[in-house]
């Protein structure tokens, strides 16, 4: 950043955060106060997230990570997005689907945004 | 299996890998097999010489002359498999099953129709509830398409033949309609969506235009086939298992370290390849002392599977939570047992879990003890160069009652000064170790008994681990559970190279560090560390609670990624005057609205 100026808004505040937040990535795991802007920076494809088994990565977003490994990229809140993953079943392993296994999940569910205390964990 | 699952209506659901409908009219009857294929399959079929499967499984599968159902004889499977099956076939197919009836159902399969040990062994974190990373390299086809919903793992739990697998293809493609254009690692469903390639690949052949699923399920007939030696071999080698006994434990647990005990292990006379067991270990670390009793069953002659709790909780069923209790986290006394029985009855080793996403858990390695004495391992994992008066405790077995200070060794440039106290399972004493005593693991022996590499000599502390170094938790409290993330920072020693990352560095046990949250900058503004959760004093994080938070930017779940930072601020590290620091990600996210996790394959 040292040859290049800030000329507008958004330039100030890329400024601003790698000013407040200085960049390089330290090896996970060793010590370091530096903070970082990493997520959604990277570009290219990104490396494989160290998130176990049960995660569905492959999806983008994934249900429990986004495919950077982060939560920055996933839907929110997630009870917005529930009606579409249950109705598709777009999420067989995380959501139960209309279609067969739990037709009346959200049946007391009227808005997600409001009702979501009423949906059930399903076991199958 | 508890009667309040078995008997739940359609609205409960079961997803997982398995057989397809078998009732009324079963759509994978709907497309008649190949006569090839059918004549394969029958060839291979196990026949099924159990009465209560064919009277309660009979009506849709049909046996042929040579006692062999449809379906049910061309498979094979882990209990964990054969469970899920059995409660698809109750909750989605209108089986009709008591619970013990269940029960004795998926013992009979699971033990005649079960994986050999060999086969097992590979995937026995699945069983294990361990989060582990797992990649299937042997094809990237059957990995696409398999574990873009669930572990590869749960794939490798079987063996079917070809007609088999295709039916497997076909529930899932019948369940799950969407998955065949779902967008798998990058827009491939079960069926191939993108355009036909006419250009050979590089290594000059003509271009592979077939369904993925076809891809994969040619490599899954080709790879876990119904016949193998390994089954032929174990399925006529198979013993009930005696296994009762003493056992010595040795454990390890996240944030708490290595515990020492013993199991005794007693026979259930109420069920067959049943056992009774009596627990009692020691947290080395902390002293604490905990007691435990519980039951398990061995399927197929070596998959132990049980449910301890400790004495205060016995009894207490945690599937009968319900309502808003179901919020909180099972009981947390009640304890699962996953272990595999060695085939010399000598070992059994696994992991022992508790937890609403099972995620706290020990792992274990239990020893059949005989009347020898055993020396388990230590109450610490390293000692200094230069301590004098250094308490230490020996765990073991059968040990000596009345010792002298050199009866027990450590090697080179450590002394024993004093025997504290001595019983059959432990030693206390105190040692002193040399200035210039050389640095390394040791071996300590107790009388002509030795553990090795039971503990190090190291000089500094060079710096310290988070582990896991990639940690997850998930938000609930509110509707869903809490998943816990347990975090512990370990101390290393670079060894006598004094280079980081080399062979011989030392790990030199827990320590205690002072533990804090860091901003994982996602985003300009990033602000997760206001939401995501605490992290206490040992490492432990407990997420924030479930649903949408209106103080959060487009109400936001109080999910997102964190640093989890250890200093470590000792006058044993290399430079004193500077904190030895280290760092861990955590991802705190979403529930799962599935309860994929719970089993109940120990009762």
């Amino acid at each position: 950043m040292n040859h290049l100026k800030a000329i507008n808004k958004k330039a100030a505040r890329v400024e601003r955060a790698t000013l407040r937040e200085p960049q390089g990535r330290p090896e996970p795991g060793r010590g370091t106060t530096e903070h970082d802007v990493v997520a959604l920076q990277r570009t290219g494809l990104p490396q494989a997230p160290h998130f176990p088994v049960g995660c569905s990565l492959v999806f983008s977003p994934g249900w429990e990570a986004d495919r950077t490994g982060g939560t920055a990229g996933l839907c929110q809140p997630v009870e917005r997005d529930l009606f579409d993953c249950h109705i598709g079943c777009y999420w067989p392993a995380q959501v139960p689907d209309q279609l067969n296994h739990a037709p009346d999940w959200t049946a007391k569910c009227a808005a997600a945004q409001k009702d979501w205390r009423k949906i059930d964990l399903i076991f199958p | 299996m508890s009667e309040r699952k078995l008997t739940m209506s359609v609205n409960v659901i079961g997803w997982a890998v398995g057989l397809a409908v078998m009732c009324a009219t079963p759509p994978a009857h709907a497309q008649p097999p190949t006569p090839a294929a059918t004549d394969v399959a029958k060839d291979e079929g196990i026949p099924v010489q159990n009465d209560l499967v064919r009277a309660k499984c009979g009506s849709c599968h049909r046996s042929d002359d040579k006692g062999r159902m449809s379906r049910v004889s061309y498979r094979r499977a882990t209990p964990e498999n054969w469970e899920r099956t059995i409660k698809r076939m109750v909750t989605l197919n209108h089986a009709i099953l008591e619970p013990a009836d269940a029960r004795s159902i998926l013992k009979y399969l699971a033990d005649h129709q079960g994986l050999a040990p060999d086969e097992a062994r590979p995937i026995a974190f699945e069983a294990e509830h361990r989060m582990i990373e797992y990649s299937y390299t042997v094809d990237k086809d059957a990995a696409d398409t398999c574990s873009s919903c669930h572990s590869m793992a749960r794939v490798l739990s079987e063996r079917r033949t070809k007609e088999e697998w295709e039916l497997l293809v076909a529930m899932h493609r019948g369940y799950y309609p969407l998955i065949d254009s779902q967008p798998m690692n990058g827009g491939q469903g079960f069926r191939r969506t993108r355009p036909i390639q006419t250009e050979p690949g590089p290594d000059g052949r003509p271009p592979d235009n077939r369904h993925p699923m076809d891809k994969a399920l040619e490599h899954l007939t080709k790879t876990l086939p119904l016949t193998t030696p390994e089954w032929s071999a174990w399925s006529a080698a198979m013993q009930a298992p005696k296994i009762v006994g003493r056992w010595a434990v040795v454990g390890s647990q996240a944030g708490k370290g290595s515990i020492f005990g013993q199991v005794t292990v007693t026979a259930d006379p109420s069920v067959p390849d049943g056992f009774n067991t009596e627990t009692r270990y020691t947290v080395a670390r902390s002293g604490e002392t905990i007691t435990r009793t519980g039951k398990a069953l061995v399927y197929t002659g070596y998959q132990w599977r049980g449910r301890g709790s400790s004495s205060s909780a016995a009894g207490s069923d945690p599937s009968t939570s319900s309502g808003s209790s179901r919020a909180q986290s099972r009981d947390e006394a009640a304890w699962r047992e996953v272990l595999f029985v060695e085939r010399d009855w000598t070992q059994m080793w696994g992991r022992w879990f508790t937890g609403a996403y099972d995620e706290t858990g020990i792992d274990v390695k239990l020893t059949r003890l005989s009347n020898d004495p055993v020396v388990l391992g230590t109450s610490v994992a390293s000692l200094k160069t230069g301590a004098t008066n250094q308490a230490v405790k020996i765990f073991g077995a059968n040990l000596p009652a009345t010792l002298r200070p050199e009866d027990v060794g450590f090697g080179q440039g450590v002394r024993v000064s004093r025997i504290v106290n001595a019983r059959a399972d432990e030693i206390a004493l105190e040692v002193d170790v040399a200035v210039g005593a050389p640095i390394g693991p040791r071996d300590v022996s107790v009388g002509g008994t030795v553990k090795a590499a039971a503990l190090v000599v190291y000089d500094k502390i060079d710096g310290i681990r988070v582990l896991p170094q990639a940690g997850m938790a998930r938000v609930g409290g509110n509707v869903f559970p809490k998943q816990l993330q347990q975090f512990e920072a370990v101390a290393i020693n670079y060894g006598p190279d004094g280079k980081p990352d080399t062979a011989d560095d030392l790990t030199l046990g827990l320590v205690a560090v002072k533990w804090s949250l860091e901003e994982y900058t996602a985003t300009f503004g990033d602000d997760d560390i206001q939401f995501v959760g605490t992290l206490d004093a040992n490492g432990l994080f407990t997420p924030n609670v479930d649903g949408p938070n209106p103080k959060r930017s487009g109400n936001r779940n109080n999910v997102g990624d964190v640093w989890v930072v250890a200093e470590l601020s000792s006058a044993d590290a290399r430079q004193p005057d500077r904190p030895l620091r280290a760092r861990a990600q955590l991802l705190v996210t979403v529930p799962l609205y599935m309860a994929w996790f719970e089993s109940e394959g120990g009762k």
